[in-house]
């Protein structure tokens, strides 16, 4: 019942929202969304209490037949890959909810959709069967379309649009290859069986595996299928940029360790070297396309996209170290990122533009964002991987675990690790260092340089999340072993257990 | 091109040489007159009145008591050393003297009027070296440095001497602005006119003030700026500080990199605007900007009236030190207002024609440095 408690909360939470007599004003809309994002955070963190580390399977698991003539059963379990994402999920749409300012549109709806999609991502990530799993990763894109399409930028619906049409493909191939393999076995078993040789024959695995490889890759997204992130970021609000970024792209990471590699490890071997390459590939192209950025939120989009290749590698190279690797590398990055579009949120509250050609010197100590610039220097150390951060310990597992197996594509990557700290540096260049002003230059450079800029202080509401994650980013960092003590165990069993039949 | 909103960017318009020519002519004051550039003004160097009273102790204790000590590791504890001094200057509980040796050190450098004339003279020299001779006989270390390198003691004698005759500045300085403080508080200064024509008549009042320098070793007194030399506050001392601080300074804006290879720097000391009137207050409180230290002695003495007045505009407390900057920048414009009224050639009220173009061109000489200054900040 604990797992369902994740369930629960988040949905009754909802339908309260929703429910909620008389007219509540935004303001209390937010408080009573806070109440039920602890209480979830709190039920996340009861899970982790009452998880035992040492076993490698899945732990707290409740069943119960739901429509056995299709498969479909009320599966629920978790492991060392699951928790972390449970537990990231619990805090970041917490942050979001926290973050969340001016929602004078719809409050009601907002802030239901929002513990919505938190519900249905635990879901996700909880399910032990095929189809339960599909029904919760399909349940959180219509709220999220609704966030960006409603609440969104000005060019919101396009955006909107690309998000959902990219993802209902995303959703068909998943939705495909779990049907595919009832057609294939002959059998309804949509249970996290490994599906091997003596069941299917190699060439309906590869097929079935490649469909689940474009639909994750749809939504970690991998390069080319990423194509709807830059656009969904930059229309998105901060909250949703945070949830978006931080949660929902662990979907596609967590969907392709689950189903890609634990379903399918025969196949899977077989495609490991091209996946460390697509794997580079990703990683140089989301760092060079990041360099060319000057809209602060694409370029931490494109980011996204280099950093969640990573996890890509580290699936391919399947060691317990790089496994082990790509977990942190979902969680750091979830908190990197987090962070990222927060503070990125907050200049373009405070200044109207997130153009680096604009902005300049916002690290000014008594009329910029002094505090803002200061996290954002952390955030940018820690997703370039400098130590003592999250990140550097996420790359240097992944990197560790996999350049054995794949030097090439692993070096190709370290490049891409250097290179963030080259766009990261134009970042905190640009927009944060020199003279304090936020329009471009004009002919007339003696009038520039006498412009005074007026900005308003940025609130405790936005700085105080912030510093939760520049904690949770060092404190990660510094003590990784709170993190691999919860994952070690089912990981090498995982990597072993590939390894094994493989 | 993104949407930046109006009320985000301020500009305010800077003023060119021949308005500010015509200013000074007509006797109008260069900061326009109004309520709150007299509280501004009047309470920014009150409180700079009362920082320049330490930085003057400070300087003379150091120019006196501390002069050539290889290790002035308590130099600025006024010789209080007392544990609950060091704590409070370890504390950071305390005035940044670091900012008036700025100063000295721009006056040092940039080296204009009778004070850098006679520091390089020969009569300096042959004191310097009585002394020198005196002192090393009861100091092996100097002893030892001074035929090393016999160039060393007599630059620390001259940064002595600097240091001393500024101290000696701001003692007039600081009771000239505290007095002004008082003349504000009992009515008899009620406008920026009066504010500047109260500091034109301290200056006046003081120019002929003698500037003089000795030093005491083994009980023997020696001379290191003589009375003989003539030195006097205005012509050898104010001046060369207003040409060093407020007008030349360093070429250092902290969030600014100068390519001195590309000529971004003039090679011509004399063409340098990087002092008071030119700098920028926006990057005040930044790593290491000096400006920043004297913005942080002058918020320990704010006037209440004024303070409260910083706390109802922009960010408040958030970005007070930087509204202070603005502030004393105003006062410092009044300053040389008042510095160049004193200075004048000839009486504005003269009628003769060779005399009112004599005061013609020494308003416009100085108008045409004033106007590449933040004349913005004057509210014309």
């Amino acid at each position: 019942m604990l797992l369902s408690s994740l369930l629960l909360i988040p949905f009754l939470g909802t339908a309260a929202l929703l429910l909620w007599p008389g007219k509540p004003a935004p303001g209390q809309m937010r408080l009573i969304t806070i109440v039920i994002l602890v209480l979830q955070l709190l039920a996340s963190l009861l899970v982790t209490l009452r998880f035992d580390p040492a076993q490698a399977g899945m732990q707290l698991q409740e069943f119960h037949v739901w429509l056995p003539g299709i498969g479909l059963d009320y599966a629920l379990g978790v492991d060392g890959l699951s928790l972390p994402l449970v537990l990231i999920n619990a805090a970041l749409t917490l942050v979001s909810a926290v973050i969340t300012r001016d929602i004078d549109k719809r409050p009601r709806i907002y802030f239901a959709m929002l513990v919505l999609i938190s519900g249905a991502v635990n879901g996700a990530f909880l399910a032990e069967n095929l189809l339960l799993f599909f029904l919760f990763y399909e349940l959180e894109l219509i709220p999220l379309w609704l966030l960006i399409s409603v609440w969104g930028g000005a060019n919101k619906a396009y955006a909107a649009t690309k998000f959902l049409i990219f993802t209902a493909i995303s959703g068909m191939l998943i939705l495909g290859a779990f049907l595919g393999l009832a057609l294939l076995t002959g059998s309804v078993d949509f249970s996290l069986t490994p599906v091997l040789s003596d069941r299917l024959a190699m060439g309906g695995q590869i097929v079935l595996l490649g469909a689940l490889l474009v639909g994750f890759g749809i939504k970690i997204p991998l390069v080319p299928l990423h194509n709807w992130l830059p656009d969904a970021h930059t229309q998105a609000s901060t909250p949703v940029s945070v949830l978006l970024a931080g949660v929902l792209l662990k979907l596609g990471t967590y969907g392709l360790l689950r189903f890609g590699l634990q379903l399918f490890p025969e196949a899977w071997a077989k495609l490991a070297p091209g996946l460390a390459i697509w794997a580079a590939i990703s990683v140089l192209y989301g760092s060079l396309a990041a360099i060319a950025q000057t809209d602060m939120k694409r370029m931490v989009a494109f980011s996204s996209v280099g950093h969640m290749g990573y996890v890509l590698l580290a699936a391919a190279a399947n060691t317990p170290v790089s496994l082990l690797g790509a977990v942190f590398q979902m969680v750091s990055h979830g908190l990197i990122s987090a962070l990222l579009f927060l503070l990125v949120g907050i200049v373009y509250r405070k200044t109207g533009t997130r153009d680096l050609k604009v902005l300049h010197g916002l690290l000014n100590p008594e009329k910029g964002l002094p505090l803002t610039g200061s996290m954002m220097i952390v955030a940018v150390m820690a997703s370039a991987g400098l130590p003592g951060m999250a990140g550097f310990i996420s790359e240097f597992l992944v990197f560790r675990g996999s350049i054995a197996q794949f030097p090439v594509a692993t070096l190709l990557s370290m490049v891409g690790s250097g290179l963030t700290a080259v766009y990261f540096l134009l970042l905190v260049n640009r927009a944060f260092f020199g003279r304090l002003s936020i329009t471009p230059s004009s002919d007339d450079p003696r009038n520039d340089a006498r412009l005074d800029v007026q900005l308003a202080v940025v609130s405790p509401r936005e700085t105080i999340p912030a510093m939760a994650l520049v904690a949770g980013v060092v404190g990660l960092g510094l003590l990784p072993m709170s993190l691999s003590r919860l994952s070690d165990a089912s990981l090498t069993a995982m990597a072993l257990q590939a390894m094994g039949v493989s | 091109m993104p949407v930046i909103s109006a009320d985000l960017v301020v500009s305010q318009r800077s003023l060119e040489a021949e308005e500010l020519t015509g200013q000074l002519l007509s006797g109008e004051t260069l900061l326009s007159d109004t309520p709150d550039h007299v509280l501004e003004v009047v309470g920014v160097l009150e409180s700079y009145g009362e920082v320049l009273d330490a930085y003057s102790k400070n300087l003379i204790y150091q120019g006196e008591q501390q002069f050539l000590n290889p290790f002035p590791l308590f130099k600025y504890l006024d010789g209080d050393l007392s544990p609950a001094k060091i704590w409070r200057h370890l504390n950071h509980d305390r005035i940044n003297f670091e900012y008036a040796e700025y100063c000295m050190k721009a006056m040092l450098w940039h080296g204009t009027g009778g004070l850098d004339a006679y520091l390089d003279s020969e009569a300096f020299r042959e004191n310097c070296n009585t002394i020198i001779n005196c002192k090393r006989r009861r100091d092996p270390l100097l002893a030892l440095l001074h035929p090393l390198f016999p160039g060393f003691l007599i630059e620390q004698i001259r940064n002595a001497a600097t240091t001393h005759a500024l101290g000696q500045f701001w003692r007039v300085m600081s009771d000239l602005f505290l007095d002004l403080a008082a003349a504000e508080a009992d009515g008899r200064v009620r406008s920026i006119p009066a504010v500047v024509d109260f500091i034109k008549q301290g200056l006046v009042d003081a120019a002929g003030n003698p500037i003089h320098y000795g030093v005491e070793i083994a009980g023997q007194h020696f001379w290191v700026l003589p009375p003989e030399a003539g030195l006097t506050f205005l012509v050898d001392v104010a001046v060369p500080y207003v040409e060093a601080v407020f007008l030349r300074g360093m070429p250092f804006l902290g969030t600014v990199s100068f390519n001195a290879q590309a000529q971004q720097i003039s090679p011509d000391q004399g063409r340098f605007t990087y002092g008071a009137l030119y700098a920028d207050p926006l990057p005040t409180m930044g790593a290491g900007i000096p400006p920043s230290l004297l913005m942080q002695d002058m918020y320990r003495h704010l006037p209440e009236p004024l303070h409260q007045w910083y706390l109802e505009r922009t960010r408040g407390e958030g970005d007070v030190r930087e509204k202070i900057c603005r502030s004393f920048q105003k006062s410092m414009f009044c300053v040389t207002n008042a510095a160049i009224n004193g200075t004048m050639p000839h009486p504005l009220s003269t009628t003769k024609p060779e005399e009112q173009a004599a005061n013609r061109a020494y308003a416009a000489a100085w108008a045409e440095r004033l106007a590449l200054g933040r004349t913005d900040c004057l509210g014309r």
